[in-house]
């Protein structure tokens, strides 16, 4: 009434608190750090993930597993081979070149009775081949037609270049050239014989003077379930007959042939036009045949024998029959795989902690001082996600890193062939793949906990529904179809555990790809990218939330 | 009438009847928002993931299938509603206090835990019923349709003595489900370190069974002696001689664990400040 100027209101002396984003991570580090519980949690998760891995590797016993120890070929580079295959050939003394013209390749199945029905088999190959020896597991480099892959060159086992895509026919048949020159070797193709095209210069180290060259078929193993389609169940088995739809896979022996013709083996020595035309030897490479390969069908069941190769020459059209597969040996068991999967005990400690970082704000009411402190809501929690994700990648880090050297020291002790199970080094990059992955599936689990903690607001809800989400596939995925399981394993977070493979894959061996064995639908990274995805998704869900909610 | 109050009276002086404290339990429970919810996500969770999972098997290629444990894989995923209800019911009352508001109503411990026990057990076991039965009609809708007929005898169309053991099994896995994690609630106090235990204990021992690189002596012992794997063998009506561990004695493992976690948190409870 009486009053004349208006009342200042009160104002702190302290200069006003810094709301920028630094300070913002800052606080919620500090808030991280002391307290106690959590600090412990963060080293324990270290720790778990460490003592589990090791302690499952110490548990992984090979001497009791067969596939620990496989007789298997061993390759240029020290690693386990397949080398199998029927091979028509000749020395080839120097420099010089082959070619060859592939008219037709069948694949089928060979049976213990009846006739033998023709089946697919995408990497049946038939072509050309310079070979340091008939040694199983030496050099080489091949040029050759396959059944659904086109024209690839092939190297020393883990190699592989594409030429010519389609198939190969009477009508489209596909000629194929190696040339020799030092160590040096070149695979061309064509669909004529006249217009070349060159696929691929390769150098093949050591390489004798005298080498073996010449023509090769064969047909890789067939994966399917033990009583697959009618048209790989052997006449004889009971119609129906009753398997599991999560029933391992066995191998089926194939047979591929192929005929060749325009054979030319050249010399650059020989005077003239270069022919060398000495006499076409034939032989089986690899494993004998006539043995009965591992067959693991009910009992009483006649499992299918190696079937013998051969060739036959008319008028210089070559007709070769084989089985087998040049190709680096890939195991459908992977102990690393396995015994990494004892990070999942760090994993569930990191998930508890990202849900309680934020639930345990709600419940003691520290979110409210927390937003009046910055009120902007996304920039809170986006820094809660920073810090935690930071901590949780540290913690995941620390502990795979000391975990995969002895986990890899307690498997070769423990009977794994070191050619089959190969030892990553933590500089190599698969043994990178392995450590930040495992460390980066520990963070992105945390933020993903984070989000559903700021959705849920309940900390035991929160981490349930992130264990549902990323665990529980895994189980499931062994329980389901392979068809389905693999869609669960693509579309979950769990797709992300494909980056602790242990055993490498390779697109051109068809083998055992099942969750089961610790394989994955996607690449290791893809994987990855589906759980940041999520983890995304969910931390964007969570700020919308948080901004229209109370607190 | 005055010697019926008088005795009640007394008895009052000794804290609430077993009686009473169910009932405080139940008014409890049923008047929290999160009960129902979780019940629902129970229900929808195993009926979900058990029609998801007999829709995608087809029989030309798969007959052999145990077309009964499968339509129960979705307390695969149920189980985890359980345990985190059963984790609130005692560590959310540690959480906001509440602890001990009912320690003073139902001064003995043993009798605060056994009426949450009660309690609990009553409402999974009734949730328990309505997702297995939802299962099992999901499934025998689905599985015809999919190649799995009586022609093939398949599929038992009544409740035969395995289904049935296998369906009122799941239904008993659910309640020893909740009480080992209500044991292990009283026992560790806050929910989110119990959740994660739990979901451990449970989830981690088949993903290791079923990567085949174990050593075989280990492996069939945590199959025999991990709760989840061994009470869900009470699931399998094919091939029983192929189990690690008979259905019976399995579910038997599991009520060893939901024992010895009731124990160990009664015991803590009994000696603890709340």
């Amino acid at each position: 009434m009486s009053s004349t100027g208006t009342i200042t209101p009160y104002r702190s002396g302290q200069r006003p608190g810094r709301d920028d984003f630094p300070h913002l991570l800052r606080a919620e580090w500090t808030k991280f750090r002391t307290v106690r519980g959590w600090m412990i949690t963060v080293v324990a998760a270290a720790l778990l993930t460490a003592l589990a891995v090791v302690a499952l590797a110490g548990a992984s016993n090979g001497s009791q597993n067969a596939g620990a120890h496989p007789t298997v070929a061993i390759g240029p580079g020290g690693e386990a081979v397949t080398d199998d295959f029927y091979f028509v050939h000749q020395s080839l003394a120097g420099n010089g070149s082959i070619t060859a013209r592939v008219a037709s390749l069948d694949t089928e199945l060979p049976t213990p009775t009846g006739p033998a029905p023709h089946i697919a088999v995408p990497w049946a190959k038939a072509g050309i081949i310079i070979k340091a020896s008939t040694r199983p597991g030496s050099a080489y480099a091949a040029v050759m037609a396959t059944a659904a892959q086109g024209v690839r060159m092939q190297y020393d086992y883990t190699h592989d270049l594409a030429g010519l895509p389609g198939a190969v026919s009477a009508a489209s048949p596909r000629w194929l050239r190696l040339t020799r020159s030092g160590d040096t070797i070149t695979g061309y193709d064509s669909a004529d014989g006249t217009h070349w095209a060159k696929i691929g210069t390769v150098s093949l180290a050591g390489l004798p003077p005298t080498v073996q060259a010449g023509l090769f078929v064969t047909s890789p193993q067939l994966l399917a379930p033990a009583c697959p389609p009618a048209a790989i169940c052997p006449p004889g088995s009971p119609p129906g007959q009753s398997f599991a739809s999560n029933s391992p896979l066995v191998p089926y022996t194939t047979q591929a042939t192929a005929a060749f013709d325009h054979v030319s083996l050249q010399d650059q020595r020989v005077k003239g036009d270069g022919e060398v035309g000495g006499a076409w030897r034939g032989g089986q490479i690899g494993f004998p045949t006539g043995i009965a390969l591992i067959c693991t069908r009910s009992p009483g069941h006649v499992c299918p024998r190696t079937p013998a190769g051969g060739f036959k020459n008319s008028a210089g059209t070559f007709t070769v029959a084989g089985s087998g597969d040049i190709a680096p040996y890939v195991t459908d068991v992977d102990p690393l795989g396995t015994v990494l999967k004892g990070s999942l005990a760090g994993l569930l400690a990191v998930i508890a902690l990202g849900a309680l970082f934020i639930t345990a704000e709600y419940r003691r009411g520290l979110i409210r001082t927390t937003f009046a402190a910055s009120p902007r809501r996304g920039r809170v929690l986006a820094a809660k996600a920073i810090v935690i994700g930071l901590v949780t990648f540290a913690a995941g880090l620390a502990g795979a890193a000391v975990a995969l050297p002895i986990a890899e020291r307690k498997l070769r002790s423990g009977g794994w062939a070191s050619s089959v199970y190969p030892v990553w080094s933590l500089t190599s990059g698969h043994g990178l793949q392995i450590v930040v992955g495992t460390a980066g599936l520990l963070a992105v689990a945390a933020i993903l906990a984070l989000s559903a903690g700021a959705v849920l607001r309940r900390s035991a809800g929160a981490i349930a529904a992130v264990v549902v989400l990323l665990i529980v596939p895994l189980i499931l995925g062994a329980v389901l179809p392979q068809g389905p399981a693999d869609w669960l394993l693509r579309l979950t977070p769990a797709a992300a555990f494909g980056l602790q493979q242990g055993t490498p894959h390779y697109p051109q061996v068809t083998a055992v790809c099942q969750p089961i064995n610790g394989c994955f639908p996607l690449a290791p990274w893809e994987g990855f990218a589906v759980l940041c995805a999520w983890g995304a998704t969910a931390l964007g869900i969570a700020v919308f939330l948080l901004r229209r909610r109370d607190a | 009438m005055s010697a019926g109050r008088g005795m009640s009276r007394a008895l009052r002086a000794q804290g609430a009847t077993l009686r009473e404290a169910v009932h405080a339990e139940w008014t409890k429970l049923r008047t929290v928002p999160s009960t129902a919810w979780l019940l629902l996500t129970l229900i929808a969770l195993t009926v979900g993931a058990g029609a998801l999972a007999t829709a995608v098997v087809k029989c030309p290629a798969s007959c052999g299938e145990d077309t009964t444990k499968l339509s129960l894989t979705g307390i695969l995923l149920g189980q985890a509603a359980v345990a985190v209800l059963a984790v609130l019911v005692m560590a959310g009352e540690y959480s906001s206090g509440m602890i001990r508001v009912t320690l003073t109503a139902v001064p003995r411990r043993f009798t605060a835990l056994a009426a949450k026990a009660i309690t609990m057990t009553g409402v999974v076991l009734a949730a328990g019923i309505v997702a297995t039965v939802g299962s099992v009609l999901a499934g025998r809708l689905i599985l015809p349709g999919n190649g799995f007929t009586a022609a093939h005898a398949l599929l038992p169309l009544s409740l035969d003595g395995p289904a049935l053991r296998a369906a009122a099994g799941s239904v008993l896995y659910l309640a020893l489900i909740a009480l080992f994690s209500l044991g292990l609630a009283t026992a560790l106090r806050d929910s989110g370190a119990t959740i994660a235990v739990v979901l451990a204990v449970l989830y981690i021992v088949p993903i290791l069974t079923d990567l085949g690189t174990l050593d075989p002596v280990w492996e069939h012992r945590l199959q025999r002696y991990g709760p989840m794997t061994a009470g869900l063998a009470i699931q399998a009506t094919k091939d029983l001689r192929g189990l690690p561990i008979g259905p019976w004695q399995g579910l038997g493992v599991l009520a060893a664990w939901a024992a010895a976690a009731l124990l160990a948190g009664g015991l803590l409870l009994r000696l603890r400040d709340a």
